[in-house]
């Protein structure tokens, strides 16, 4: 053995130790380095992806109500059928196939086609009720059929329907908010979907111990809406009713207005749609063209459709509001003292000419000399140009947006669209003078009506908005919304000398046909020519409005009516002041405003029923209003076909006639009360509650004391709901 | 197994047999200038606290690695590391028992190993596959025990020792071509055409490096080991013409490049093991807390155990561990330099190389550094036989280390 190791061998294993050690080791140390240090998160990040499950634990959806409790939407369990086609038996295939589509209404050979897949998850249909999914598994069960199974799921409800649907909106498939309140408001109604993480191994077990942890849901909180449901019915019903009536070509909308606090009582927006299925193409007119459209034509044509109905005018769509908005011009020029009630203006048929520009007024020939409240009640155009000419471009302007018209209102709805406007360099006097009578330029329904409740309610402006309060699941109040004054934008006295020739234009103006006796309502008519389209002579689009307020001495409520595009062109003062004036005799009543009657109105004693078969429903409805009488319009049809009592019948004051809309409507029978030894109002009230009209038989019906003493037909019988019963009645004596 | 070991009397009785022929009087002085036992040094403890820390760390990452897939899969969490414990206990009383025995003893049976190696790799290969289609094991179970056995891990320790030995008795022949290389060439081409039968890559080259080390130390002029690049060329080449051999290799290496070609499938383990080593981050989620181990990775006890120790103890341990192995193989080097024969010397040059070659390729492939192979990393991975090769051939080194030459 030789001695010992050489220095030159001891040389190589140094070298070898060397490249080992420091290189070989070095290497990895920096190669671990990069993958640990360097890219550590991003292998954390798929470390994750491929450990941890997530299991979601929904969280409740809150409710809606409106203002008085009663529930608008309201999430609820439904079921999704859901496929297995990997484990059906081919023999049961067609059966199965016959089975569902009759079950749950769809298409017989997709489920077919569906159960040939290669996969392990289909799913039939979603959001189906307890009651067919029970079918479907009692279907299943019978017939042994493998591969169908119903999973738990929630789904909305809105029990009344299209009921203010642009507003309300909608939930997606993933019950998320898609529009309207429920977008908006969607962190609310949301809550907080809790999770349980946990760690899997890679079979899909649970990793045992501390890799568990679990976040709790929160419950969504619910909303109460300023909304009433009874002021939004009415809203609908009319509107529905106007238009019909018209034929409205491009939508319609109505809003009501809490006047001294900015709450929305109403949004109805024509057309709507149904929130529970909001697919569904509800227009009539639209679903007869979809008809006759195929293919891609017919998809986009589709979403076009549900695009419209979704879209809430009231908030979304900026029109010419027309002679609307004379009242913020007269309340401007009153304000700064520029005109007075003493003023007298001149219309003749050669109109106002500004800077070669002509304005002629509406009415052929002119209106001559007026007074200041006359040139309201006639919406005259001269007049108005000439005020707004002597009110002046800086001072228009600095009005137009102190009303809040060149700013978005603020609301709590997703949408809101601001107004247009002349931009301040081009807005001289020619853009002055059609400004001045509500043309060339373009607000939103909700601008409009919070601009003008304003000017005709103590010039306080305030912030619109549609929640009232947000309430937990156990009904406490978590959060309230009080109203936000903007500003004051005119003096009281101001504003009351703007609301009561507002008065005017309902009892002796153009907006006649919204009286309502017994109430004091102001408002005014517009008639906007749609000048941003060119539209051939003879073929110009208007948009038809009527803006009414009540009650004068002490304005709470707003009501604006816009029909866009009615087939014919009319004025608002003939189409839509009395949809106006159909809504008021309704809601007046119904919000406990005290009637303060004339007169005549107030003398007790009969009335004779006009004849009102084959008139448009709000027509109608003005006739028989201003005959002292009560209406209740049954159905939705735009004529009345049938009236009961019939016309020409003698009843007495306030008794209601019932105007039916609609071929077929049922009568409803009734049993007729006792009212004998009644006196007039008590046996009228008793009847009218029972659904008849009383027809009072006295010597002097307006005499005092009188008391009935016979009546037919006689108590408990049973009579068609709206038929007189004549009762008879004599003056009290004395000693009795 | 404990039995395998015995198996080497087998082949001893053989030399024993080849050495009559050189008359019984030889073979009585041989046996006294060699005593198995002598009284000698004290043994190098740097390199034995390094090999028995090393063992620790073993066991205790064992454990941790391979309970989730020892409950999952055989229903007891101490499913391997019962067996481990008792050849770790066997292995070190083994590797201190060895430690007394003159290393010099070893230098007789060189060949007889030798032979004994090649025994086995032709065993392997008549004998059916333990697993697919690799010859690689030999089921223990036709000796009548239980488990297998690598004949692999003897042909490792066979070339190191018969290499030791040629070279120490060659000397300053080793610079020519007769002596410096063809014995070896022959001694280490035997070899791997069985292995390369088997087949058994990872373990040829392996082997290969190990041999191309020891000749280079040895003495082996650098041209040859021209030579030798040429030879590992053809070798390649010979893998490359087999059946299958090329479109196999295509595989291996287009995983290696992106593992994601197919997640689900060759490449889901290096994905899984790049998974744990990444998200251990710096300090590591805590010894015991892997997530990987949850059968993500396969197997998480064996080749790919240092994904999870990098997943535990994140960079700064896993940095340690490699540390821990570098100092072994200085230490190696250093007992090695101060040997007392040259014999003694490469012995302990091959013996740490050994360890030291066969971390580096695991932790290699465990990084996906390089493409993936089936290589155990010492001390850490499971198996019985070769953790009680690893310490007795750490015994040998021990036992190298008592007769070092410090002082001269």
């Amino acid at each position: 053995m030789s001695d010992g190791i050489s220095a030159k061998t001891k040389g190589r294993m140094a070298l070898l130790m060397a490249i080992v050690t420091i290189i070989g080791f070095g290497v990895l140390i920096v190669r671990l380095f990069n993958i640990q240090v360097v890219n550590g998160e991003d292998y954390q990040y798929r470390a994750t992806q491929q450990q941890l499950r997530e299991i979601e634990i929904s969280a409740s959806r809150g409710d809606i109500y409106d203002r008085n409790g009663n529930i608008i939407a309201k999430s609820a369990t439904a079921w999704t059928v859901v496929l297995s086609p990997v484990t059906i038996k081919e023999e049961k295939k067609e059966l199965l196939a016959t089975g569902l589509s009759e079950i749950l209404d769809v298409d017989k050979k997709t489920v077919r086609e569906a159960a040939d897949k290669d996969t392990s998850y289909w799913v039939v249909k979603r959001k189906v009720e307890r009651e067919v999914a029970e079918e479907v598994i009692a279907f299943v069960n019978e017939n042994k059929i493998t591969g169908v199974s119903c999973t738990e799921d929630i789904k909305r409800y809105y029990p009344y329907g299209s009921f203010a649907s642009a507003t309300i909106g909608f939930t997606n498939m993933d019950n998320s908010g898609a529009y309207g309140i429920e977008a908006y408001y969607e962190k609310i109604l949301a809550g907080n979907s809790g999770k349980i993480v946990s760690a899997k191994n890679a079979k899909g077990g649970n990793m045992p111990f501390k890799h568990e942890m679990m976040y709790e849901s929160e419950d969504g909180n619910s909303l109460v809406l300023t909304i009433d449901e009874t002021i939004q019915h009415y809203l609908d019903k009319n509107l529905e009713i106007a238009v019909k009536e018209h034929n409205v070509g491009n939508g319609a909308m109505a809003i009501a207005y809490a006047i001294k606090t900015g709450e929305l009582l109403g949004v109805s927006v024509k057309p709507d749609f149904d929130p529970n299925t909001p697919q569904a193409i509800t227009d009539e007119a639209t679903l007869a063209l979809l008809a006759t459209l195929e293919g891609e034509e017919y998809t986009k044509a589709v979403q076009q459709a549900q695009f419209r109905q979704w879209r809430n005018k009231a908030i979304s769509d900026p029109y010419e509001p027309g002679s609307v908005f004379k009242i913020i011009t007269l309340a401007s020029a009153l304000e700064e003292g520029i005109v007075n009630t003493g003023n007298v203006f001149g219309c003749t048929d050669a109109g106002v000419t500004i800077q070669g520009q002509t304005i002629t007024c509406w009415k052929r020939g002119g209106h001559g000399q007026q007074t200041l409240s006359e040139i309201v009640q006639h919406s005259c155009n001269p007049a108005f140009v000439n005020i707004g000419q002597m009110v002046g471009v800086n001072k228009f302007r600095k009005y137009f947006e102190a009303f809040g018209l060149m700013e978005t209102t603020g609301v709590d709805l997703p949408g809101e669209a601001g107004s247009i406007y002349h931009s301040d360099s081009v807005f001289g006097n020619i853009e002055l003078a059609s400004s001045s009578i509500g043309q060339s330029f373009k607000v939103t329904g909700l601008q409009l009506i919070s601009a003008v409740s304003a000017a005709v309610g103590g010039g306080y402006l305030y912030e619109p908005y549609i929640v009232k309060s947000v309430i937990d699941s156990e009904g406490n109040v978590v959060e309230e919304y009080e109203p936000t004054l903007r500003r004051q934008v005119i003096s009281e006295e101001t504003s009351k000398v703007v609301a009561e020739m507002c008065e005017g234009v309902v009892t002796l103006g153009s907006g006649k046909l919204a009286y309502v006796p017994g109430y004091r309502i102001g408002g005014k008519t517009g008639t906007a020519e749609k000048l941003d389209k060119n539209y051939a002579e003879g073929e110009e689009k208007y948009a038809l409005s009527f803006l009414g307020f009540a009650p004068i001495d002490d304005p709470e409520i707003a009501i604006l009516v816009v029909l866009d595009e009615p087939e014919e062109a009319n004025y608002g003062s003939i189409i839509a002041a009395p949809v106006v004036g159909a809504i008021m005799s309704d809601v007046l009543p119904y919000l406990g405003i005290e009637p303060q009657y004339t007169e005549e109105e107030q003398a007790a004693g009969n009335s004779k029923v006009p004849d009102v078969i084959g008139e448009l429903v709000h027509d109608a409805h003005a006739d028989v209003r201003n005959s002292y009488l009560t209406v209740n319009v049954v159905g939705t049809g735009a004529t009345v076909v049938r009236q009961v009592p019939e016309a020409g019948t003698t009843v007495s004051k306030w008794s209601t006639v019932i105007l039916y809309t609609e071929e077929g409507d049922a009568v409803e029978e009734g049993v007729v009360p006792n009212v004998v030894g009644l006196n007039v109002k008590d046996a009228n009230d008793m009847l009218a509650a029972a659904g008849f009209s009383m027809e009072i038989i006295a010597e002097d019906p307006e005499a005092d004391n009188l008391v009935a003493v016979a009546q037919t037909p006689e108590g408990d019988t049973a009579l068609a709901e709206g038929n007189v019963v004549a009762v008879e009645f004599e003056v009290k004596k004395e000693d009795q | 197994m404990a039995a395998a070991y015995e198996n080497e009397n087998i082949p001893q009785s053989s030399a024993e047999k080849s050495e009559r022929k050189t008359g019984l009087k030889d073979k009585i002085k041989n046996f006294k200038r060699i005593k198995w036992f002598a009284k000698r040094g004290p043994l190098d403890v740097t390199f034995l606290t390094l090999v028995l820390l090393l063992m620790a760390f073993g066991l205790v990452m064992l454990f941790s690695a391979s309970y989730a897939n020892a409950r999952y899969n055989y229903g007891d969490s101490f499913h391997f590391i019962k067996d481990q414990i008792v050849f770790a206990v066997v292995g070190v009383v083994g590797m201190l028992v060895i430690s007394f025995i003159d290393y010099r003893v070893l230098n007789r049976y060189a060949f007889a190993v030798y032979l004994l190696a090649i025994v086995l790799l032709i065993i392997a290969l008549i004998l059916p596959p333990v697993k697919g289609d690799f010859h690689r094991w030999i089921n223990l179970r036709y000796f009548g025990l239980r488990g297998t056995f690598q004949p692999s891990e003897i042909a490792k320790f066979a070339i190191v020792l018969l290499y030791a030995r040629l070279i120490a008795a060659y000397g300053e022949k080793m610079k020519t071509f007769k002596y410096g290389v063809v014995p070896f060439l022959i001694t280490f081409g035997i070899i791997a055409v069985l292995m390369l039968l088997e087949p058994h890559v990872s373990g040829t080259v392996l082997i290969f490096t190990l041999a191309a080390i020891m000749m280079f130390v040895g003495g082996t002029r650098f041209r040859w080991f021209g030579l030798a690049a040429a030879a590992a060329a053809v070798a390649v080449g010979i893998f490359l013409i087999m059946p299958g051999g090329l479109s196999y290799a295509r595989e291996r290496i287009d995983i290696w490049l992106d593992p994601y070609v197919d997640p689900q499938g060759d490449g889901f383990q290096t994905i899984q093991s790049l998974i744990a080593i990444g998200s251990g981050g710096i300090m590591g989620k805590g010894l015991g807390d892997s997530r990987q181990k949850y059968l993500y990775i396969p197997e998480p006890q064996n080749d790919f155990i240092f994904a999870v120790v990098c997943e535990e103890l994140g960079f700064v341990g896993a940095t340690i561990i490699i540390i821990l192995f570098a100092l072994l193989v200085w230490r190696g080097f250093i007992i090695a330099m101060r040997a007392k024969d040259k014999f003694g010397s490469m012995l302990a040059v091959g013996l740490t190389m050994q360890v030291g070659i066969q971390t580096l390729l695991n932790i290699a492939v465990v990084t996906n550094t390089v493409p993936n192979t089936g290589i155990s990393l010492p001390f850490f991975s499971y198996g019985g036989t070769a953790l009680l090769m690893l310490l007795f051939q750490m015994g040998v080194v021990l036992s190298i280390s008592r007769e070092a030459r410090i002082d001269k």
